[in-house]
């Protein structure tokens, strides 16, 4: 009786110890998808405020900003976010000269800096709150 | 900063690929070598079976049993119905010094460890037998007593095989020693100068002397000069060394199969120059010289010199002197493939395993691998036709059967020559080849060699036209 | 975090594991079950799922290197208590001494700043361990390796690994000051190397390799100084050489790990049982309880990854593997997150530490590379082992945390 659930059990076994490796694996590249890469150098970054464990998608913390940061449904964007509410491409900061700039891509709901509703480019600097939908985030500049 | 990353990621690669590396060498390791590592005798697991099933039990084609286990008193005994008689295809078992032959060779099958596949462990668990698979071999019993008769009070070995399918038939090395009185006797026999635990027939390297003019002669055939005729004077001069015959007095002129049939070593000597070392041992070579030889038992390859150390050392390979060496087993797999039109096949001892209830588990399948055209082959069948007919090799002639054959007389440094014999029969529709090979019996082939294989041959006859 | 969310999945796989092995080993030893069994088992599992949750309440760092450790003290601990109960219910103590002493690390790693400015003291305190060791160690296994201290065996080499880990993030890390004096790199190398050349003369090659290779690391990725880099190598090289020459011990080695059947009853005994264990197992193993691993020496210690491949099967043991590469993987992560300069050696260094044990060990024992008495972390029976390990990772959980400039953890 041990004997025949000996071996039924190996093949058990070894198929949960390769389930719990992958399902590790899968969680870290999830992780490395959507988390920043070159800390190393610490620059402008915007940081998420919302509790991540109330939200509904896979979000990080915080996203660098390195030249230009995109936030949208598309798959294309820098911060990809699967909610009908936001627009395909929703908003952009960009860096110019050592600024940066917030932009409104035309989103059907509308980009909030500080509270108030963007209408084209503005600029921001740290500490200012950006709001999409029920997403906020502060900018931080690190330099 | 950004080399400090390159470097650090560098490092982490390096790490994993050495990590990659052991998962593939684990993997590899178990696919290729671990079989190998576990039939180790060393290995304490191989006996751990022994204790709790019966050793299953071995017997010829025709269902004869020649060993089994019983248990006595709660003991298992293995019960050796022939003792010496297969002291050396089938081996021993013993605690004590290990096992050998087919015993060590198919242990997992005899104590029934076979538990390779999912479907066996369930199988044995939910149904146990306690009893081990049984093998039934290729051997033919009532040849293999009459070989060992034929050999009594030799030195050599005698096999007999089938030349179409591969199967053993009779497979003898002498001296033998018994299995029953092994334990008591092991250091008497494992240190007799005769080496009785040596199988002879697959692992003693011998000079092959003569027989080798067949590979010398299928290279003639080969570089289309079979009719070219050669006037043998009784001895040729090579860099300055002179080769002599048997005959000195010369064999006159002779064309390949002339002298094939009296087995002239001018002729052979002077083709072999003519031909030199590369052809030669590429024949060789594709004869299974130098290779392993894939079979149920332990084997020694044949062995013909790399490269030749001048014409001398050439002219001697050509007639199987030299630094030529081979096993009698590599031989009759020559001639074999010779009676099969040029189709060699592999060796096998053991034709299928079955389960107690008598189940088949596995079946041998035959395989032979083309090494001659059919015309190179037809041509060596007569040939080696007429040595039996009218050469050195009438002593093996047999009424009523067209018998073929080779002799061999090979000089050795023991200053007594080995004497050879590989044949088959009959011509037309070839049964049974045979090697015989008489260690240091200090008479030539035709004479000592001869006989007994006729006598084999005969014997298989017979047998298989019953 | 949704990781956390997620995060319930592989616990409850590790859960369905632990109960699904203790199941099968309680029927194993069906006759002689003792309360301890059920201490054992109850125990176990209330360990890791208390210490899982509670880590990721309280850490924001990384939460992959736990519960990848967590799977390996399981298997191991399986294997342990199967080949001994008596050992197996030791494993346990000290595996929870071990998380204790986790948690201890990681609190010390990430409240304390101050550890990168202790280099002097690594430097001491690695001398008195090794002064103690040749002092007052005794001979186990050809290597003196221990010492005994009120009833309890320590192996030193083991904290001096980590010492050594502090001391160059350190040096290569932490204050300029010692980085400017004259030929700096070049005395820190031979400190290492004295301390390289003092495991040898413990009899300790294992760890030797591992403090070689640890500073070969580090001082690839950091130092100004690259020819130094091919004198390292360089003399690494002829010390090899060197090494097998001139001394038996290493000799022995070599030669039993090129061809150890000659020698099938003596020295190549280990390595050729190990071997036989191996390839008894098939791809999935002979199934937990069925196997020999009693035949093995030091089955439940150095050679734990033959008797696991042989019970639990090949597939098993590149799960090991790919266990550790994961371990490695995330330690450099880690690491390449890391801003703090000091704290990103620490972790690059533990995590070689790692990588590089676990190499040398089953490489060893599959006769990949000759053999060495080292242990499997977290999976060998072992409370030095076990309790310096979890230290170590305590040390890496810190590590993992978020620090500005000043190495205080960002709250």
């Amino acid at each position: 009786m041990f004997d025949l659930l000996s071996i039924v059990l190996k093949y058990v076994f070894v198929f949960i110890i390769y389930l719990f490796i992958f399902t590790i694996i899968r969680m870290i590249y999830l992780d490395i998808r959507s988390v920043d890469y070159g800390n190393l150098e610490s620059g402008a970054y915007l940081k998420l405020l919302n509790r991540i464990d109330s939200l509904p998608y896979n979000l990080s913390d915080s996203y660098p900003v390195e030249g230009e940061l995109t936030l949208g449904r598309q798959k294309d964007n820098i911060i990809q976010i699967k909610d009908p509410f936001i627009s395909k491409k929703h908003f952009r900061i960009i860096k110019d000269e050592n600024e940066f700039f917030l932009e409104d891509l035309g989103s059907s709901n509308g980009t909030y800096l500080n509270g108030e509703k963007v209408l084209d480019v503005v600029r921001i600097g740290k500490g200012d709150i950006i709001k999409v939908g029920e997403l906020e985030f502060i900018f931080i500049d690190g330099a | 900063m950004n080399s400090e990353r390159k470097r650090i990621i560098t490092i982490l690669i390096a790490l994993c690929l050495g990590f990659v590396f052991l998962i593939g060498y684990l993997s590899y390791f178990q696919m290729f070598r671990a079989q190998a590592v576990r039939d180790n005798s060393y290995n304490k697991r191989l006996w751990i079976n022994e204790d709790n099933i019966l050793r299953g039990s071995i017997t010829d084609r025709d269902g004869e049993v020649l060993v089994y286990s019983e248990s006595v008193d709660g003991e298992a005994q293995r019960i050796y119905r022939y003792d010496n008689l297969y002291s050396h295809v089938i081996g021993y078992s013993l605690r004590d010094y290990g096992k050998s032959g087919l015993e060590r060779k198919y242990n997992s099958y005899l104590v029934n460890a076979n538990e390779n596949t999912a479907i066996n462990e369930l199988i044995n668990l939910i149904n146990p037998t306690g009893v081990g698979n049984n093998l039934s071999l290729t051997i033919d019993h009532d040849l293999q007593t009459r070989t060992r008769e034929l050999m009594s009070g030799k030195k050599g070995s005698a096999i007999a095989i089938d030349p179409n399918t591969g199967e053993i038939l009779s497979m003898v090395s002498v001296p033998d020693f018994s299995v029953d009185a092994l334990s008591e006797n092991w250091t008497s026999v494992s240190e007799n100068p005769d080496s009785p635990l040596l199988n002879r027939g697959i692992q003693g390297q011998y000079t092959p002397g003569s027989i080798f003019k067949i590979l010398t002669a299928l290279g003639v055939i080969r570089n289309g000069l079979p009719e070219a005729i050669y006037q043998c004077s009784g001895s040729t001069v090579i860099d300055g060394y002179t080769i002599r015959d048997f005959d000195e007095s010369g064999h006159g002129p002779l064309n390949l199969e002339q002298a094939f049939a009296v087995s002239c070593n001018t002729y052979f000597v002077d083709q072999a120059v003519a031909m030199g070392h590369e052809q030669l041992r590429e024949i060789a070579e594709s004869l299974m010289f130098n290779d392993r030889i894939d079979f149920d038992l332990e084997t020694s390859a044949s062995i013909f010199p790399e490269a030749s150390l001048g014409l001398t050392d050439l002219a001697a390979s050509g007639i199987g002197q030299g630094r030529v060496l081979t096993t009698p087993l590599n031989m009759l797999m020559i001639v074999s493939a010779v009676a099969n039109d040029g189709y060699m096949p592999m060796p096998h001892l053991v034709e299928s395993i079955y389960t107690p209830s008598g189940m088949n588990i596995e079946s041998h399948k035959t395989e032979s691998r083309k090494v001659m055209d059919k015309g190179e082959a037809e041509a060596l069948q007569r040939m080696m036709r007429e040595v039996v007919a009218s050469g050195t090799g009438t002593n093996a002639g047999i009424n009523g059967v067209q018998v073929a054959g080779k002799t061999g007389t090979a000089e050795n440094s023991s200053g007594n020559n080995h004497a050879w014999f590989v044949g088959f029969a009959p011509l037309e529709d070839p049964q049974v080849a045979v090697v015989v090979l008489l260690e240091e019996e200090g008479s030539s082939g035709g004479r000592a060699a001869a006989p007994i294989a006729r006598e084999m041959i005969s014997f298989a006859i017979n047998r298989l036209s019953n | 975090m949704n990781e956390r969310l997620k995060g319930k999945a592989p616990r409850k796989l590790l859960f369905l594991f632990e109960i699904l092995s203790l199941s099968l080993i309680f029927l194993y030893s069906w006759e002689g079950i003792q309360t301890e069994t059920y201490v054992i088992a109850v125990g176990l599992v209330l360990l890791i799922y208390f210490s899982n949750y509670l880590l990721g309440r309280i850490s924001k760092g990384d939460s992959y290197i736990f519960l990848i450790v967590c799977m390996l003290i399981s298997i191991g601990i399986i294997m342990i208590y199967r080949i001994s109960p008596d050992l197996g219910l030791k494993q346990l103590m000290w595996l929870t001494f071990g998380i204790a002493m986790f948690f201890a690390a990681y609190f010390a790693t990430r409240y304390i700043s101050f550890w990168n400015r202790m280099t002097v003291l690594y430097l001491a305190a690695s001398y008195l361990l090794f002064a103690a060791t040749l002092i007052m160690g005794s001979r186990t296994h050809g290597a003196i390796n221990w010492i005994t201290i009120a009833g309890v065996s320590v192996q030193p080499a083991e904290i001096t690994k980590i010492i050594l880990v502090f001391l160059l993030a350190a040096f290569y890390g932490g204050d300029e000051k010692y980085r400017r004096i004259r030929n700096a790199e070049l005395i820190l190398m031979i400190v290492v190397y004295s301390f390289i050349g003092l495991l040898f003369l413990q009899r300790d090659l294992g760890t030797a390799v591992i403090f070689f290779g640890v500073f070969t690391g580090i001082q690839y990725i950091y130092s100004e100084d690259r020819r130094l880099i091919w004198a390292n190598l360089g003399l690494a090289a002829a010390g090899g050489v060197a090494g097998y020459l001139l001394f038996d011990h290493v000799k022995v080695r070599v030669t039993t790990w090129l061809d150890p059947w000659p020698h099938i009853n003596d020295k190549g005994y280990q390595i050729t049982q190990s071997l036989f264990a191996i390839s008894e197992g098939g791809f999935f193993g002979t199934g937990l309880g069925r196997g020999n691993p009693s035949f093995i020496p030091l089955s439940y210690n150095d050679f734990i990854f033959s008797a696991i491949s042989e019970e639990m099967g090949i597939f098993t043991g590149i799960g090991v593997i790919m266990l550790f590469m994961l371990l490695v993987y995330r330690g450099f992560k880690i690491a390449l997150r890391q801003e703090n300069l000091f704290f990103r050696i620490v972790a690059l260094g533990i995590s070689m530490v790692f990588g590089i044990q676990a190499f040398i060990i089953i490489g060893g024992v599959m006769k990949v590379i000759p053999l060495t008495g080292l242990t499997l972390p977290f999976v060998s029976y072992g409370g030095t082992s076990v309790v310096t390990s979890f230290i170590a990772l305590g040390i890496l959980q810190g590590a993992s945390e978020k620090r500005g400039k000043a190495g205080i953890v960002d709250e």
